[in-house]
This record gives C-alpha cells, structure tokens and sequence, in this order.
C-alpha cells in the first residue's frame, strides 16, 4: 500500500500547475486586451466567426426548416383566434388606409412642389440571416454579406419596414449586426409629430425604452419613432416604431422591424461614417466647439485602416 | 496495438468536442423568435412557453465539465476545455477569455478535490457544483462592473445559473448510463498503468 517508488505524478503536478495558471492568466490577459482595444479583439472575433459559421451551414437549412414547419403548425391551432383578430384589424386598417391614401396624395404633390429627390447616397446591400448568434443575452444576428461585399462598421440595417439594428463586426463574408434590443444598442432618435429627441437603449427585451426625452409629456403611445441622425452614425428619418406605455410606465418603442423572422435584411451604405480604428480617440476626443469633424483623426491613415481591414 | 484505456479517454475527448460543437450549432440556428405580443392576454400557457423561449435556458457546457472532471479528470485535460469555451466566447458574442478563465479555474478546483469528492454521495456534489456555479456568476458580474461592462440584470443571469443547477443531475443521469462514465473504482488503472 505505500507507495516507495517515485510517481511520475509527483513531477508532473507542480508543473502542470504552473501551465494551467499560465493558461488562466492568458485568457484574462485576453480579457484585459479586449476591453483596452477592442476593435483588433473584435476583428480578431470577426475572422474566427468567418471560418466557423459557413462551414455548418449546409446542416442548419433543414433543421430550420422543419423548425419553421413546426412553427406554420402551431399556428394552425390558433387559426380561429387569429382570424377574429385578423378581422378586427382589417376593420381598423381600412380607416388607416383611406388617411394614407389622402397623406400619399398629398406627400406626392407637395414632393414635386419642392422638386425633392430622394438621398440618391442610400442605396443597400441585402443580406441573409444566416445565424442568430444569440443568448438571451446578446440580442445579433449573422448576416452573409460582409467585407466582401464593401460592408463598413456602423452601418444600418433594415428589414422591410423599419430599422433592425447596426453593423458591428465585419468579416470577410459575414457580418454581425446588433439589434435594437441588444443591452449595448443605443441609438439616437426622434419621436415625430412633437420633434423630442431621444435615445433609444435597448434592454433585452422586445419593446426598448426611451431614455433621455427632454419632456417626457409632450410624448404620448402611438407616436412614430424615427431616427434623428444625430452624432452622424445612422441617416436621419429611418422609421423604427411606435412609442407605447410599458408596464412599467416607462415609455418603450414598439419596433417595425418584424424581430421574429429576421430573414431578410438590408444594409444601408452610408459613406460619411468615421471609421473606429482605434479605441482611444472615441473617449478622448478633445470637445470641438466649431466643426463637427475632429481634427485629432487622420484621414489619410483612417481611409487606409478602413480600406484593409 | 491501441491501449483500449487510451482509446477510451480520446474517445470521450472527442465525444466532448462533438457534443459542444452541438450545442454552439442548436445556439447559432436562426430560430424564430417568440414574443409576448403574440399570445392573447389570457393565455397564460402561451405566455409561459414564450418567457421559457427568452429566458436563458442551462448552461450544459458548464454542467458537462463539471460532471466529466469530477468522474474523470483525464477526459478533459485543461488545455481542451480552455479551447472549446474559448470558442464559445467568441462565437456567442461575450467578451473573450473572462467566462474562459473562470471555468478552467473551477475545473481546476473540481480536479484537485477528485480524492475528496469520490468518497462524496451526490447530494454534496450537487452542492458543491450549485455553489460553485453562484460563485462564477457573482466573480464573472464583479469583474464586469470592475472593467465598467455594461451588463443585463441580475435576476436575468440567475435563471440560468437556477437552470444549470436544476438540469445537472440530468446531465450526470446520462452522463453515468449513456455514457458508462463512473467515478473511477478501487484499484482501476489508467493509460500509463497508475492507479486512479
């Protein structure tokens, strides 16, 4: 029973603590050089999803296709609930349609009136959802255009109707886009009829708060909620939703956007963006009373970054 | 030719692989989403099955590593879980190497107590892994507020912490008669002839 001989074991530990604790401390490390400059971690990230998502493609068409099947039969059972509420609405819609139609008439006449042409700079890219790179957590999709395609950083994302979410990681043929719902989404819009602007942060759940309205009493449910193209990150007049009263009794925008079958989605180009190439200038950026654009970037440099990476 | 115990623990090394490849790839599916909307108000089955769908669900990656190092810590050499929840940080959008660091250190601390917790029935394992699970989250939150991550609710974390807890007996049902993974017996022997 006792053990005279020497165990190899009695080597190997010490040593193998020693390569374990050095393991930890790399990925904390990784860690740390993610929170200090993110971008190069994140493009880092970027690749990796790359090389991984494409190649399990082929297994998940049918899987959700069949998951969508069993969606179609479900909502079978609810076919006599759905089609009173169906009725319900249609009654409502035709209301709503006869004001849309004197509104597009109206629009139409007053758009030739000041000869306006729409942003001929907005044109898009669509995209395919290709995975929902999601925990409850983290509220993004993967979409199948990416660097290749001249997909930039920042960009906008709509399905249809209304706004879905921003580029945030850009792969060479895939690139990830963070919902509105997202907890790290916020977005700078404007509630219309009454013009207050806003932020939009997202929670987590499905109907994101407004924070930050300058009166919170000239808002009321059923406003439209458009961006407000502040801070030059998003185009302004893009529709998001509507404002509704959570249960909360804080003022949340029900989205456009159809969040439960992202399928298709389209990426506006917008080319003013400034590129993040570096984490440092997006904190420290000296405050500039005159012109917008700051002074620190340089363009040069930042156009190269762009253009390689 | 093949030592069949050597075998064995590759066997189940790539077992482990396929088995969280499999669940990055049930993560990844763009599934459509349920929501609240959807279900009349009085519905109350409905909005249940809709609060389980956006709720966080267990972590079973979590359950499987603390299930296999507390029966076999040959199975799961460090290095592998490093890799494999490594790539999960990174594909599921979390900042890199924190979530990493944690578990390889708890796993670490599983490994080091296997003597002890082979004479351990499976209730105080159960609570030993249950304490170990609220430990993580509480290190993993602090750490975030310490680097000023922004972060989702408490409450929200915890329901997968309470899920992970609650489906790790699961885990470890299958674990035991699925797999035939015990807790090695007297006098076993590993792939180099040591005693376990």
């Amino acid at each position: 029973m006792a053990r005279n001989r020497v165990d190899p074991a009695e080597f190997h530990r010490p040593l193998r603590r020693v390569l374990v604790g050095l393991l930890i401390l790399l990925m904390l490390g990784l860690f740390l050089l993610w929170r200090i400059d993110s971008p190069r971690v994140e493009r880092f990230r970027s690749a990796l999803v790359d090389r991984f998502v494409p190649s399990f493609q082929w297994a998940a068409a049918p899987v959700t296709w069949s998951a969508g099947v069993l969606d179609n039969f479900q909502s079978y059972s609810r076919l006599y609930e759905q089609n009173q509420q169906l009725r319900e609405e249609l009654r409502q819609m035709k209301a709503w349609k006869e004001a849309a139609l004197q509104l597009e008439q109206k629009n139409a006449r007053l758009l030739d009136l000041n000869h306006v042409r729409l942003d001929p700079m907005l044109t898009h890219v669509t995209g395919v959802v290709l995975a929902d790179s999601g925990s409850p957590f983290r509220q993004s999709v993967l979409l199948n255009v990416g660097a290749r395609d001249g997909i930039k950083d920042g960009w906008a994302t709509m399905d249809g109707i209304g706004l879905v979410g921003r580029i945030s990681g850009v792969g060479q043929q895939i690139s990830r886009v963070i919902l509105l719902t997202d907890s790290n989404s916020r977005v700078p819009v404007a509630v219309q009829p009454s013009g207050q602007k806003a932020l939009l942060s997202g929670d987590n759940s499905d109907l994101p708060p407004l924070d930050f309205l300058e009166d919170p009493d000239e808002v009321r449910p059923g406003d439209r909620v458009v961006t407000s193209g502040d801070g030059g990150m998003f185009p302004a007049g893009l529709l998001v939703g509507s404002v509704v009263l959570g249960t909360d009794k804080r003022l949340r925008v029900a989205l456009s956007a159809d969040y439960q079958r992202l399928e298709f989605l389209r990426v506006l180009r917008s080319h003013e963006l400034t590129p993040i190439t570096d984490p440092g200038a997006l904190v420290t950026t000296p405050p500039v009373q005159g012109p917008p654009k700051p002074p620190t970037t340089p363009e040069p440099g930042a156009e190269a970054g762009a253009s390689n990476g | 030719m093949v030592d069949p115990a050597a075998r064995e623990v590759w066997l189940h090394r790539a077992l482990f692989v396929a088995i969280a490849l499999l669940l990055l790839f049930w993560r990844l599916l763009p599934l459509p989403m349920a929501m609240m909307s959807d279900c009349a108000e009085t519905a109350g089955w409905c909005r249940f099955t809709v609060w389980l769908n956006r709720t966080p669900g267990p972590d079973f990656l979590l359950c499987i590593i603390f299930a296999w190092t507390m029966r076999r810590p040959d199975y799961l050499p460090a290095l592998l879980i490093a890799v494999v929840v490594l790539l999960e940080d990174m594909l599921l959008d979390r900042p890199p190497g924190l979530w990493t660091a944690l578990v390889l250190l708890a796993s670490e601390f599983v490994r080091g107590r296997v003597a002890l917790t082979r004479e351990l029935n499976f209730g105080v394992e159960w609570l030993l892994v249950s304490g170990l699970m609220v430990a993580m989250l509480l290190v993993y939150r602090t750490v975030f507020a310490m680097a000023i991550v922004p972060q989702t609710g408490f409450g929200f974390a915890m329901i997968q912490v309470v899920w992970s807890v609650l489906c790790y007996p699961v885990v470890v049902f299958l674990s035991r008669y699925v797999l035939d993974l015990h807790k090695p017996a007297m006098g076993e022997v590993d792939a180099y002839g040591r005693r376990m």
